[in-house]
């Protein structure tokens, strides 16, 4: 790809990243949420890897970091519905809001997100959704990338074969 | 006062994508701490654009994007990547 475009698109993808951490943070509030940020992050992270080439993209997200975001995003989501469960006998039930007065105060206290909003955990679970669908997307966009490289590879050795 | 909430997990989110970040030194592209300060000043500005979420009145600009640019070049500097040999 041209220069003019490598230049512009490594900030260009910071700042897009920026904007889906602000829409994955202001989920509970405006239209926005853990899925919509993360896929954002991910087109930015996409936006790189296009451009760049999925070997000198700016960003480099490892096959480690990935499982490792799946995993905890998964695992804090469980986590919070089976703290619900513990807590008030409802899976995923919101225990920073605690409509239905289960729980004691200072569990409340603990698992509210500290905002004007007082959303409960309604903030936290947009967070390692958002997480979650980061990395998601962006292993598709890899897997994809890693599968035409490793086509363009073979098709080269065929033809030098032949 | 800013907010606990977006601030740290604003933070904490650009940490994470800033530990990725991996600089080519073979590249042809060289982004010096000059390009940097563009950037923020860029963020800043969109930051500004944007605005407070609805109901926030901790301050008159998007604090948690530009809590994030932050983390983004605290994780950068912190944990950014080796730069590989191509």
């Amino acid at each position: 790809m041209s220069t003019i475009l490598k230049i512009f698109v490594f900030p260009a993808a910071m700042l897009i990243m920026c904007l889906g951490v602000l829409t994955i943070l202001g989920g509970h509030i405006t239209p926005g949420g853990g899925f919509q940020g993360g896929a954002m992050i991910a087109g930015a992270f996409i936006f790189c890897a296009v451009v760049y080439g999925i070997k000198e993209s700016p960003f480099h997200f490892s096959h480690n970091f990935m499982a490792a975001m799946e995993s905890a995003g998964a695992l804090i989501y469980v986590g919070l519905g089976l703290a619900g469960l513990i807590f008030s006998g409802f899976f995923l039930y919101n225990l920073g809001v605690d409509l239905n007065q289960l729980v004691p105060t200072f569990i409340t206290n603990i698992f509210d997100y500290p905002d004007p909003i007082h959303a409960g955990i309604i903030p936290y679970l947009n967070i390692v959704v958002g997480l979650k669908v980061m990395v998601g997307l962006s292993a598709v966009v890899i897997a994809f990338m890693q599968f035409n490289h490793d086509d363009e590879e073979n098709s080269d050795a065929d033809g030098d074969n032949h | 006062m800013l907010y606990l909430g977006p601030t740290l997990f604003g933070f904490l989110l650009g940490f994470i994508l800033g530990s990725r970040i991996k600089n080519n030194p073979e590249s042809e592209i060289h982004f010096p701490y000059s390009s940097y300060i563009v950037v923020v000043i860029a963020a800043l500005y969109m930051a500004w654009q944007i605005g407070p979420f609805p109901y926030y009145a901790d301050s008159p600009l998007a604090s948690g994007f530009v809590v994030c640019i932050i983390g983004i070049f605290a994780g950068k500097i912190v944990f950014g990547r080796q730069p590989t040999k191509t």
